[in-house]
C-alpha cells in the first residue's frame, strides 16, 4: 500500500483512531519535512478526544487549578452580591442551595425577597420583619440583636449550656433564636469535625435556618477550623457547581470546568483517570447516570447469583475439550477440533456473520404475562443473567485486551528482529487494538441500557444496532490477534467498520437520553 | 464539662412535679459518679402496652448537648419500631436531626408517643409491621401477651 493509499484510509476514518498525541505533534515538526504526509492533521484520528461537533461523544471541558476554580467562583459570586445587594456569605448560600442558576436566583429574590429567603431556609417566618434591614450590607448588625426587651435588667440563660450571661453574649441568625458565643462556637466546632459546613444550622429545635460563612468566622475561636471551613465549604461550592467536578483520579485535585453539564466522558489531563462528567464514576454512555446506577447496585446485589457464570473455562461444543479463553475476543476456535464457537452462546461461528447476529438479542417468552408468578420470577432471572453475562463478559475481555497490547509489542520485536517489516510498519496494529479497547468499552455499556429498555422499535433499533457492533467488534477482535504485515488494508478497514457502527450506535442513542 | 450543668437543670425540670411526663416516664434513676448515664421506667397509655411498663436507658455523649444522646430498651417490646437489641430509630435523635436545644423530655415525649402509635412505614422489625398492617387483630394479641410476659410491673398510683 502506498503513503497516498494510508492517508485516505486514515482521514475517511473520522476523528477517532490514531494514538493519544499524534495528532499534536505534527505541529513541532520542522520546516523541511515533506508537509503533504501530514497533510489535514485537523481532521487527524484522535482516539481519546473527540473534537468534533458532530460526533456524539464530543464535550467541551477544560482543567482548572483549585485557584482558578476559586476565582472563577467568587466571580459569580460577586455579580450576585452586586446584583441583590446581599452580602457574599448570603450569596454563597443562595447559589450554593440553587445550583448556582443565576437567572432564577435573581428573578426569585426580586418577585418576593422575603418568601425566597424563608423557602432557601436563610431567613424564618418567626423574624420576618427585620429581615431585610439585618441581612442587606452591614451584617454585623445580624449578629448582635437585644434580646427580648422585658428581659432588661435580667441576665438571661442560654438554652443550651444552661449558664447565665450578659445579654451581649447572645447571638444568633436570622430566625432570631439566641444562644451563647461559646455553644456557638462549640456547636461549629462538631459540626465542622464532621465534614458539615454550608450545612450547619441554627441550635433551636426544629429550625431549619442556615448559618452563614461570616457568622461561623466571626465565632470560630480556633483558626485551625476556621480553615477547615472554608476548604469544606469550598468543597460544597464546587459540587453544587453543575458544571464543576473535582476529578475522581486518586491525590488528583484538578477540578474539570465543562461547558454543558452532560454525561459525557472526561479525561483528566493530569492523572488520566477518565469518568463521566454527570456522575463521576466509569463512563458509561450510552447508558444514563441513573440506569448505570441501578444496573451495579442490582449487580452488586445478585453477585452470588450471577458468580456461577464468571468461570473462565468452557467446554467446546464440538469435542468437549476444556477451554480457557485468554483473549479478548468472542470468536473462538478450539484447538483440539479447530471448531469456531462463539464463547457467549456456544453456537457455531458461522452464523454470527453481520446480518444474522443474535447472540447479543434477548429473547422474552411472548405469552410471559399469562405465566405464573414462579416462571415470571425465573423469567426474570433468566433475563437478567443473559444481560448480566455479556456486560462480565465484555468487562473480562477488556482486562484481557491490555496482554494483548503486551502481546503485540512483543510480536511486533520479534518480527522486526526477523526482518520483517519495521517498527514504523507494525504500529498500525496497536492503534487497531486502542480501538478495539475502545469499542468493546462502549458494548460493554450497551447491555445495561438494554436491559431497562422498554419493548418496542427502539429496542428492535437498539439491539439491531449493538448485534452490528457486536459482530464487528469480534471480527477485529480476531483479526488484531492474527494479523500480518499484509493484513494492514484489511484490518484498518475493520476497524473503521466497528468505530462507524458504534459511532452509529451512539449518534442514536447517547444524545437522545440527555434530553 | 458543659454537659453537667445542662443535664443537671433537665434531670431537675424531669423530677419536678410540674413535668408533663410525670405519668408516663418516671423513677428516673442517674449514678452519681455518671451523670451521662440515666435509667427511667416508660408507662405507655394505649394498649396493648398499657398493660406494662418499659425500663429505658439513656445514654449521653460528653460532647452533650452538641451531640445526640442514645436510647435503648431495657425491657423486650413487641414493637415494629423497637429490634430485638432494644434498639429503637428515634429521627429527632439522628445525628443529622439533632438540635442542642432539643431537651431531654422532648425525646422521651417522640419516643413515648412512638410506643403508642407505631409507625409500621419505617419498621426495624419488619415482620411485626407486616402483622401491624395486616393483621391488626392478631398483633394485638400477640402483642398484649408479650407485654404480659415480659414487660415490667406498672406503679401503682
Amino acid at each position: 500500500m502506498s503513503g497516498g493509499d494510508i492517508n485516505r484510509q486514515l482521514s475517511h476514518m473520522s476523528e477517532a483512531s490514531s494514538i493519544g498525541s499524534d495528532g499534536n505533534s505534527s505541529e513541532d515538526m520542522d520546516e523541511d519535512i515533506d508537509h503533504s504526509y501530514y497533510v489535514d492533521t485537523s481532521n487527524d484520528l484522535n482516539l481519546d478526544c473527540p473534537s468534533n461537533t458532530d460526533d456524539p461523544e464530543y464535550f467541551e471541558y477544560e482543567p482548572l487549578q483549585l485557584i482558578d476554580a476559586e476565582r472563577m467562583l467568587n466571580e459569580e459570586i460577586e455579580t450576585l452580591c452586586m446584583k441583590l445587594k446581599v452580602n457574599p456569605s448570603m450569596a454563597k448560600m443562595l447559589l450554593l442551595r440553587h445550583k448556582w442558576n443565576k437567572e432564577e436566583i435573581i428573578d426569585n429574590f426580586q418577585r418576593n425577597p422575603t418568601e425566597y429567603l424563608i423557602e432557601s431556609h436563610l431567613a424564618s417566618r418567626r423574624r420576618h420583619v427585620n429581615l431585610m434591614s439585618s441581612y442587606i450590607s452591614n451584617i454585623k448588625i445580624t449578629f448582635f440583636s437585644p434580646l427580648k426587651d422585658n428581659l432588661i435588667g435580667q441576665r438571661p440563660i442560654c438554652s443550651v449550656c444552661c449558664v447565665e450571661y450578659s445579654r451581649d453574649r447572645f447571638f444568633g441568625v436570622a430566625c432570631g433564636h439566641k444562644f451563647c458565643r461559646d455553644c456557638w462556637d462549640m456547636h461549629f466546632q462538631i459540626q465542622i469535625q464532621d465534614g458539615i459546613t454550608t450545612g450547619i444550622e441554627c441550635m433551636a429545635k426544629e429550625c431549619l435556618v442556615l448559618v452563614t460563612e461570616d457568622f461561623v468566622c466571626e465565632i470560630l475561636s480556633q483558626p485551625k477550623l476556621r480553615d477547615k471551613y472554608s476548604k469544606f465549604s469550598f468543597n460544597d461550592l464546587i459540587k453544587s457547581h453543575p458544571n464543576l467536578r473535582f476529578c475522581p483520579g486518586i491525590d488528583c485535585s484538578v477540578i474539570i470546568k465543562a461547558k454543558e453539564a452532560k454525561a459525557k466522558k472526561v479525561e483528566c489531563q493530569s492523572c488520566k483517570a477518565t469518568f463521566c462528567f454527570k456522575c463521576g464514576i466509569a463512563y458509561h454512555a450510552p447508558t444514563e447516570c441513573d440506569v448505570i446506577k441501578r444496573w451495579l447496585t442490582k449487580c452488586e446485589d445478585d453477585s452470588e447469583t450471577a458468580n456461577y457464570i464468571s468461570a473462565h473455562t468452557k467446554d467446546c461444543p464440538k469435542c468437549h475439550v476444556c477451554i480457557e479463553k485468554n483473549g479478548g475476543c468472542n470468536h473462538m476456535q478450539c484447538p483440539e477440533c479447530k471448531y469456531d464457537f462463539c464463547w457467549m452462546c456456544l453456537g457455531d461461528w458461522k452464523s454470527h456473520g453481520s446480518e444474522y447476529y443474535e447472540c447479543s438479542r434477548y429473547k422474552e417468552n411472548p405469552n410471559i404475562a399469562n405465566e405464573s408468578v414462579h416462571v415470571q420470577a425465573r423469567e426474570a432471572l433468566k433475563k437478567y443473567l443473559f444481560y448480566y453475562e455479556r456486560w462480565e463478559n465484555h468487562a473480562k475481555s477488556l482486562l484481557l485486551e491490555e496482554t494483548t497490547t503486551a502481546k503485540i509489542t512483543a510480536r511486533t520485536q520479534e518480527k522486526v528482529m526477523n526482518n520483517q517489516g519495521t517498527w514504523i510498519d507494525w504500529q498500525y496494529l496497536l492503534i487497531a487494538a486502542s480501538l478495539l479497547k475502545k469499542c468493546r468499552y462502549t458494548l460493554q455499556y450497551t447491555y445495561p441500557y438494554a436491559y431497562y429498555m422498554e419493548k418496542g422499535p427502539r429496542k428492535i433499533l437498539f439491539e439491531y444496532q449493538q448485534a452490528q457492533l457486536e459482530a464487528e467488534v469480534e471480527n477485529l477482535s480476531w483479526k488484531v490477534e492474527r494479523a500480518e504485515i499484509s493484513d494492514k488494508g484489511v484490518l484498518e478497514n475493520q476497524m473503521d467498520v466497528a468505530e462507524k457502527r458504534r459511532q452509529t450506535l451512539l449518534k442514536e442513542f447517547l444524545d437522545v437520553q440527555v434530553l | 464539662m458543659a454537659a453537667t450543668r445542662r443535664l443537671q437543670k433537665e434531670l431537675g425540670d424531669l423530677k419536678s412535679p410540674n413535668s408533663v411526663l410525670k405519668k408516663s416516664f418516671r423513677d428516673i434513676c442517674v449514678d452519681e459518679s455518671n451523670i451521662l448515664l440515666w435509667h427511667g421506667l416508660i408507662v405507655p397509655e394505649n394498649p396493648p402496652y398499657n398493660k406494662g411498663a418499659f425500663k429505658i436507658e439513656i445514654t449521653f455523649p460528653a460532647e452533650y448537648p452538641f451531640k445526640p444522646p442514645k436510647v435503648i430498651f431495657k425491657t423486650k417490646i413487641y414493637h415494629p419500631n423497637i429490634d430485638e437489641k432494644g434498639q429503637v430509630c428515634l429521627p429527632i435523635i439522628n445525628a443529622e436531626n439533632w438540635k442542642p436545644a432539643t431537651k431531654t423530655d422532648q425525646v422521651v415525649s417522640s419516643l413515648i408517643a412512638l410506643i403508642n402509635d407505631p409507625e409500621p412505614e419505617h419498621p426495624l422489625r419488619a415482620d411485626l409491621a407486616e402483622e401491624y398492617t395486616k393483621d391488626r387483630k392478631k398483633f394485638m394479641k400477640n402483642a398484649e401477651e408479650h407485654t404480659k410476659k415480659f414487660s415490667e410491673k406498672r406503679p401503682a398510683d
